[in-house]
């Protein structure tokens, strides 16, 4: 792999993993936040506000794990490398 | 008309012990769905092996195999982190991201792995996480 293709592989992983986790991260906070305050004012629901919680956190992650995963590839398994 | 507080137990002691006992454990609600899911990700898995490995070979449901192996284990570690939130834990865990940096740094040096079948596994977690949304709904 020459050094510019290793170059802009390592800044592209970066930005993939960077730029990808704000939203999710952002997210995931909200989501978390108001489920725990959602919990607190009503215990009995408890079991429905984790299930929920569990779901949307599931379907944010995948947005981390694509990214995570374009950045492991770049890294890894470049398909650039000649 | 009900008068201010007439539901209310009559020792508040005992509210209080018993509020704190139920959030500590999992309520049944939530460690159902937790099984529903668990299942339906390992039927779909189950599926998905079968075909490809009629489909294609056995090589790359191997690597199929391991991926869905892998969403299994994220799922549950997932679920855990959430079953702990406000039980101690302030934010969700982040452990179960390791999963899938292990698996690509596992599919990059293993040659018996395969990086877009052990992926595609990994993901199928999702179609059964759908499944169950649209059941419940």
């Amino acid at each position: 792999m020459d050094s510019i293709t290793s170059a802009a592989s390592v800044i592209a992983a970066g930005l993939a993993v960077g730029l990808g986790a704000i939203g999710p991260g952002i997210g995931q906070g909200t989501a978390a936040g108001s489920a725990v305050e959602g919990i607190a004012r009503q215990p009995e629901a408890d079991g429905k506000i984790r299930g929920t919680l569990l779901l949307s956190l599931a379907f944010m992650e995948a947005l981390t794990i694509y990214g995570l995963v374009v950045a492991l590839v770049l890294l890894f398994a470049n398909p650039f490398a000649g | 008309m009900h008068g201010e507080g007439e539901d209310l137990p009559a020792d508040p002691t005992t509210a209080v012990e018993a509020a704190s006992q139920a959030a500590a454990a999992p309520s049944d609600d939530y460690l159902r769905l937790q099984r529903r899911l668990l299942l339906a990700t390992l039927i779909v898995s189950a599926i998905a092996v079968l075909i490809t490995a009629l489909a294609f070979n056995l090589h790359i449901a191997g690597s199929l195999l391991v991926g869905a192996l892998g969403g299994l284990l994220y799922l549950r570690l997932l679920a855990r982190s959430v079953g702990k939130l406000g039980n101690g834990a302030k934010k969700v865990g982040k452990t179960q991201l390791l999963v899938p940096v292990v698996l690509v740094l596992a599919s990059a040096r293993l040659p018996q792995l395969e990086l877009l079948p052990a992926l595609l596994g990994f993901l199928l977690y999702k179609p059964a996480l759908i499944l169950q949304v649209l059941l419940d709904s």
